[in-house]
């Protein structure tokens, strides 16, 4: 009996011990938030946005203006790795920034989201 | 009150149970958030700017030119993954590590796209496939 009961112990034992996974990947250096809020629309030039935040990721023609685009993506996933049923998730998100300049080489307009802000590491793969 | 249950049983249960949940894998991956109709709606072609649009559903992941307007798009992806591995009833038994597996996944991949005027004036609206979500479901006959 003490066998079986130790058998038991054993096997609850390895049933309840889950084993977990987190991996995150990031692609592109962060995009600073103080860097988009020293850029001034109508007042900030090509070469002070390439000063702050270096060459862009995409150059873009779009409406007779040139837009420079920057983006970084992040991804975070977990796993719950329960020897027999295995669940995991992963979620990739990205931050963009577009500064978009006139003719004359002046920013225009900056438009930017930070989507990565609150992604946390999720293993449970139902709901949303 | 349920009656006790002697160990031995509360043993094979264990081991039934884990061994009708063998070999099960579910997966998912989220690209960005995935965008409803529902968050769609306040467009409304004619009138609604693409600084609105930003706004609520934050900065698009391109923007691209075309000879008819700017075109704004938004990416998404709700993958899912479902594998049961049915080789794992055997192996208790066998020496060798025998695979079935069935398994199915749905990408879930689309995109949201703007037509805008040289005015950022959003003039058509639409989802690429327009899905409604696949589920997890491991048949794949």
């Amino acid at each position: 009996m003490p066998l079986v009961r130790a058998l038991g112990i054993a096997l609850l034992g390895l049933m309840l011990t889950q084993g977990c996974a987190f991996s995150r990947g990031t692609l592109g250096d962060e995009i600073k938030s103080d860097a988009i809020a020293s850029i001034k629309k109508g007042a900030s030039t090509k070469a002070e946005v390439l000063t702050l935040l270096g060459a862009p990721d995409r150059l873009l023609q779009v409406n007779g203006r040139d837009v420079f685009q920057y983006y970084r993506y992040d991804a975070k996933a977990g796993s719950l790795l329960l020897i027999v049923v295995n669940f995991s998730r992963l979620s990739v998100k990205s931050d963009d920034l577009f500064v978009i300049l006139n003719r004359e080489g002046i920013v225009e307009d900056v438009i930017s989201s930070k989507r990565t802000d609150g992604m946390e590491f999720r293993f449970w793969p139902f709901g949303d | 009150m349920l009656p006790r249950m002697p160990s031995a049983c509360l043993i094979v249960l264990l081991v039934a149970l884990s061994v009708i949940n063998a070999g099960c894998n579910v997966i998912r991956i989220k690209l960005n958030t995935p965008i409803t109709q529902d968050d769609v709606a306040f467009i409304e072609p004619g009138k609604t700017t693409l600084t609105e649009v930003i706004a609520k559903l934050g900065v698009p992941d391109s923007i691209t030119d075309s000879y008819i307007g700017v075109v704004a798009t938004y990416r998404f992806l709700d993958m899912k993954y479902s594998r049961i591995n049915f080789g794992w009833l055997l192996k208790p038994w066998t020496p060798v590590d025998p695979d079935l597996i069935i398994s199915r996944t749905g990408f879930g991949v689309d995109a949201y796209e703007l037509l805008c005027d040289s005015n950022w004036v959003v003039t058509h609206q639409s989802f690429l496939r327009q899905l409604s979500g696949p589920l997890f479901n491991p048949y794949p006959f």
